[in-house]
């Protein structure tokens, strides 16, 4: 799991010596991601208001394309080249039809354009571009927003789909965004250190479960808007319950806008 | 009253990559919004466009010229 932010690639020459610490954590989880040899990895993500605008905004939407624009019209303002990566179709309308039979009402997009939520750590994690990515979006950006307990049950459900799946499957898991930051608001740029910490700290020690019980109004006041997307994180933390986390890296980031951290679980 | 219409003349921008210090009456004449809704973006009146409901992502995509960092 790791924070995301575009100006990890936007803006290079900030924050020189933070930079280079947390791409340090992303490096080694990148190591360990390619010595796990996954076949695909879900993507557990956030629209940031360009798939999805108010005339039609899902909670929940998995991603069945053939392939994924990671990125396209963002490609010069985040300076990372445009490209597509592939996406796992089969897989994840596997997924969307069990998840529906389940009680997960998901929503289904065959055509997604990412910003920084996939291209920035995809960029670091997956630069070859040849993994193949189930994305799952959940709503962390246009409020009302759905709970993170139905995160946390959708969670259990990804855990029981994979483990129906083929024995011999290796699937990677991937969240993104979070932890604390303010976008937009009247605010923007705070950063909390001392959340950030306890979000770490609670799933190094195992107890994941514990950010399910968090209410939007808890996440607002301590994580920043930002931080709603602390929901992607606790849909893994979900998959794997109870398994104890390694802490990569954290760097609350001034120019970046936001407490950057990356923790690696240890299934 | 919704704040749908404000939203979409953010949203129309920020698909476009076009960025703004503040948006004219001329330019959102054809959109169904109130004086106060055309006087926060004729301003670039950030905190007011969040107070009348603008997303905060789009706030930022669309004025990102406007903040520090």
């Amino acid at each position: 799991m790791t924070s995301h932010a575009p100006n990890m690639t936007a803006t290079p020459d900030a924050a020189p010596e933070q930079r280079a610490r947390f791409l340090a954590g992303l490096a080694e989880m990148r190591r360990r991601l390619l010595a796990a040899r996954p076949d695909l990895v879900v993507m557990f993500v956030n629209d940031h208001v360009q798939n999805f605008f108010y005339d039609n905004l899902p909670a929940y939407c998995v991603g069945v394309g053939d392939t994924h624009w990671a990125p396209k019209g963002a490609a010069t303002f985040l300076k990372i080249p445009q490209r597509q990566v592939p996406g796992a179709s089969a897989w994840g309308k596997a997924l969307l039809a069990e998840g529906l039979e389940a009680g997960f009402d998901l929503a289904v997009s065959h055509d997604l354009e990412f910003w920084d939520d996939v291209s920035v750590p995809a960029h670091f994690l997956m630069p070859e571009g040849t993994l193949p990515i189930v994305p799952v979006l959940t709503n962390c950006v246009a409020p009302p927003l759905p709970t993170p307990k139905r995160s946390w049950a959708l969670g259990g459900f990804i855990r029981r789909f994979i483990g129906a799946r083929p024995a011999n499957e290796r699937v990677a898991l991937i969240a993104t965004g979070g932890i604390s930051h303010w976008i937009g608001v009247p605010n923007t740029g705070h950063i909390n250190p001392d959340w950030d910490h306890w979000v770490l700290d609670t799933i190094a020690e195992g107890r994941g479960e514990e950010l399910a019980g968090l209410t939007w109004d808890q996440i607002e006041r301590d994580g920043g808007n930002g931080g709603q997307e602390i929901r992607n994180w606790i849909a893994v933390l979900a998959a794997v319950p109870g398994v104890k986390g390694e802490i990569l890296t954290y760097e609350p980031v001034k120019e970046w806008l936001t407490g950057a951290g990356a923790i690696w679980l240890h299934v | 009253m919704s704040d749908y219409h404000l939203n979409r003349v953010l949203y129309e921008r920020a698909r476009e990559h076009k960025m703004a210090e503040a948006i004219g009456p001329d330019e959102v004449a054809a959109y169904d919004l109130t004086p106060e809704e055309r006087a926060a973006l004729a301003d670039g009146d950030l905190d007011a466009l969040f107070r009348l409901g603008a997303n905060p992502y789009l706030i930022r995509r669309v004025f990102r010229r406007r903040f520090a960092l």
